[in-house]
């Protein structure tokens, strides 16, 4: 009886991956998960939030006879040339046109797919949790190159200038020629964690985040260190930098405001939201909102760090996906599949409520 | 809840990945090396368990011999409650130490299970749970491939259940008391092959991280369960196979222990009873008469 009690109570937990997939919006149709390994457009002219159409599709399947199943969607979806790309736990990157939801083509890569994709020139590159990115042709889903890291790759690549720069939980970043795959830096460089952040570029810098509790500036030319800045947890969210200053919320539940050049925090004391933060701070006209993991929003003045919202919002959900800003309104999903817009002036709405059906 | 995870599951996290750093980032080896120490730690309540459980065994004829005499509930119980005061024995005792080990496990369960749960958010969990100390940091990620097996996902290849399985059933068979009340031997023959079925199960279903777990916890279990009862009472052929609907004295004798002399329901004196039956702590004189017998053949062997 004691046994079956110690049994009942441990596995009363086990995790299941949700997925954290921020919202895409395109052609006035906001792509986004709406619940655990469902992606689905939604008309926002329409202000029922109708769904347009939903994925998996019922009636298809993988190229290998099986059934489609995402299992869990991180991948934030990228919107090209009518082309919805996004990768699924499940470990398939699938390409579906914007208008129907149909699928144009889908590749299996060789672990789940966590950080989201990005196109570049006809190619659709992509991390996967097997440590390799896939670089692909965009129209075909054909294999270009692929790049072996020495671990999993969760974090989106970066692709600037004929670079594609990735960071893996191998504790690296590297830097690849995007036509060949081939290393750019004499060596990649080596942090003391596992990097699980997308880099950002400012002006020949790379910013980076890690699970060293540490945001680093790397010289994007040789990948040489040029600053790093430590909290009391590790960096999650991508870094938004905005003039001289970068952006990175923690996870130790503050945001922080750096100087780009020499890693000089820019306010008085950092931002603390009071819980995690994984979602990337973005910009709402001229009002920073920052979303923590318990679903409380506030408007930060970017110049200060001091509230511009008299009061918090909060969502009573968990937020770990990046909000999308669309000039003065923010669309934020949040976990379950919720989608809430909020307002530079600190309104929210919800747009589409999962647990409901439609 | 917090001071739950402050107390329990916070530190057995950071001691696992302390470990996993001193094994090279091999996280399924610092599981074993963290089983083993558990277990060794915790040795003095589980041999306490395994004398308490043997005194109970031991004095199961008396007891079926009271509840024979005695046919009135409340009596039966008073005097069955007096033979074990007199006898020095608690019913409770093979209980109590469990318990006590009892946060111990779930707690070291809990921290398996975030650690190689696998999935990005059971990860960022992981991130709240750890001390900021530089050492620890640079383990995370952790190395999840073990032998054949990825700890943070389930093992389909049906290996590790079977380990499992086999581990839970030998221990269970060694732990479980004999019992000569035929209604105790129907509940343990049943959860003899359920709890090992129970946990086969829940290993395909769960990070293989934590059947490495149950498993090295159960064959720790069994040595240390050897080493206290001693090689010449465990009969392995016995141990191993599975048990027959043998009659009470024989179900008694499964283990290989010395069969208890059947003899005919007595009148004589709870104090009586107790000079034949094994005793507890505080009992120094009747344990030297209990214990006469295997030393002096222990002498002879030598």
């Amino acid at each position: 009886m004691l046994s079956t009690l110690f049994l009942g109570t441990a596995c009363a937990r086990i995790a299941q991956p949700e997925g954290w997939a921020g919202p895409t919006l395109a052609d006035e149709r906001l792509v986004a998960s709406i619940g655990r390994g469902e992606l689905a457009a939604i008309d926002i002219e329409d202000s029922s939030g109708r769904v347009i159409w939903r994925f998996p599709p019922k009636d298809q399947k993988h190229p290998d006879g099986s059934k489609i199943d995402p299992e869990a969607i991180y991948s934030t979806p990228l919107v090209a040339d009518g082309t919805v790309y996004f990768g699924a736990y499940g470990g398939w990157l699938y390409a579906l046109d914007l208008a129907s939801g149909d699928i144009r083509w889908q590749v299996e890569t060789g672990g789940p797919v966590i950080g989201s994709a990005v196109v570049q020139d006809g190619v659709v590159y992509v991390g996967s949790d097997d440590g390799r990115l896939y670089a692909l042709n965009a129209a075909s889903g054909q294999e270009r190159w692929r790049f072996k890291t020495g671990d999993s790759i969760w974090a989106t690549p970066l692709v600037a200038d004929g670079v594609v720069y990735v960071a893996s939980m191998d504790k690296k970043v590297y830097a690849l020629d995007a036509a060949s795959g081939e290393e750019r830096w004499d060596k990649p460089f080596k942090a003391n964690g596992g990097l699980a952040s997308t880099p950002v570029l400012a002006n020949g810098t790379l910013l980076v985040g890690g699970m060293d509790s540490r945001i680093r500036a790397l010289d994007a030319a040789s990948g040489e260190e040029k600053w790093h800045f430590k909290a009391d947890d590790w960096f999650w969210t991508q870094p938004l930098v905005l003039g001289d200053t970068v952006y990175a919320g923690c996870l130790d539940g503050k945001v922080y405001a750096l100087d780009v050049d020499d890693g000089t925090p820019q306010w008085e004391q950092p931002f603390d939201t009071g819980a995690s933060v994984r979602a990337a701070p973005v910009l709402l006209d001229d009002v920073l909102l920052v979303a923590n993991r318990e679903g409380v929003l506030y408007g930060v003045d970017p110049q200060d760090g001091q509230l511009v919202w008299p009061l918090p919002i909060d969502l009573a959900k968990t937020v770990l996906s990046d909000p999308l800003a669309q000039g003065a309104m923010a669309y934020i999903s949040a976990q379950g599949g919720d989608l809430f817009t909020v307002s530079k002036d600190g309104k929210r709405a919800l747009l589409v409520l999962t647990e409901s059906g439609d | 809840m917090f001071l739950w995870d402050l107390v329990f599951v916070n530190p057995i996290t950071n001691a696992l990945i302390i470990l996993n750093n001193i094994v090279l980032g091999n996280f399924g080896v610092a599981i074993i090396i963290f089983t083993i120490l558990m277990r060794l730690l915790t040795m003095p309540l589980t041999l306490r368990q395994i004398r308490s459980s043997r005194s109970l065994s031991a004095l199961q004829p008396k007891i079926q011999e009271l509840q024979k005499k005695y046919k009135d509930p409340k009596r039966r119980q008073e005097e069955t409650m007096k033979f074990y005061r007199e006898a020095g024995v608690n019913p409770l005792g093979c209980l109590l130490p469990m318990l006590v080990q009892f946060p111990i496990w779930i707690a070291l369960y809990n921290a398996l299970r975030i650690i190689v749960g696998g999935t990005p958010e059971s990860v960022i969990g992981l991130s709240q749970r750890l001390y900021p100390w530089g050492y620890i940091e640079q383990a995370v990620p952790l190395e999840n491939n073990f032998l054949w097996m990825d700890l943070g996902q389930p093992d389909t290849s049906l290996i590790l259940a079977f380990i499992v399985f086999a581990s839970t059933y030998v221990q269970q068979r060694l732990a479980t008391p004999p019992t000569t009340d035929p209604r105790t031997q129907s509940t343990n023959q049943m959860m003899l092959w359920m709890m090992p079925l129970m946990f086969a199960f829940f290993t395909l279903q769960v990070p293989s991280g934590l059947g490495v777990y149950w498993a090295m916890s159960n064959i720790v279990g069994v040595v240390m369960y050897y080493f206290a009862h001693g090689p010449e009472r465990i009969n392995w052929r016995t141990v191993l196979l599975p048990p027959s609907a043998a009659p009470a004295g024989r179900q008694a004798n499964r283990r290989g222990e010395p069969p208890a002399k059947e003899k005919e329901p007595s009148e004589e004196p709870a104090e009586e009873l107790a000079e034949t039956a094994l005793p507890t702590e505080g009992k120094r004189k009747k344990k030297r008469l209990r214990h006469g017998r295997s030393r002096g053949k222990r002498k002879d062997r030598r």
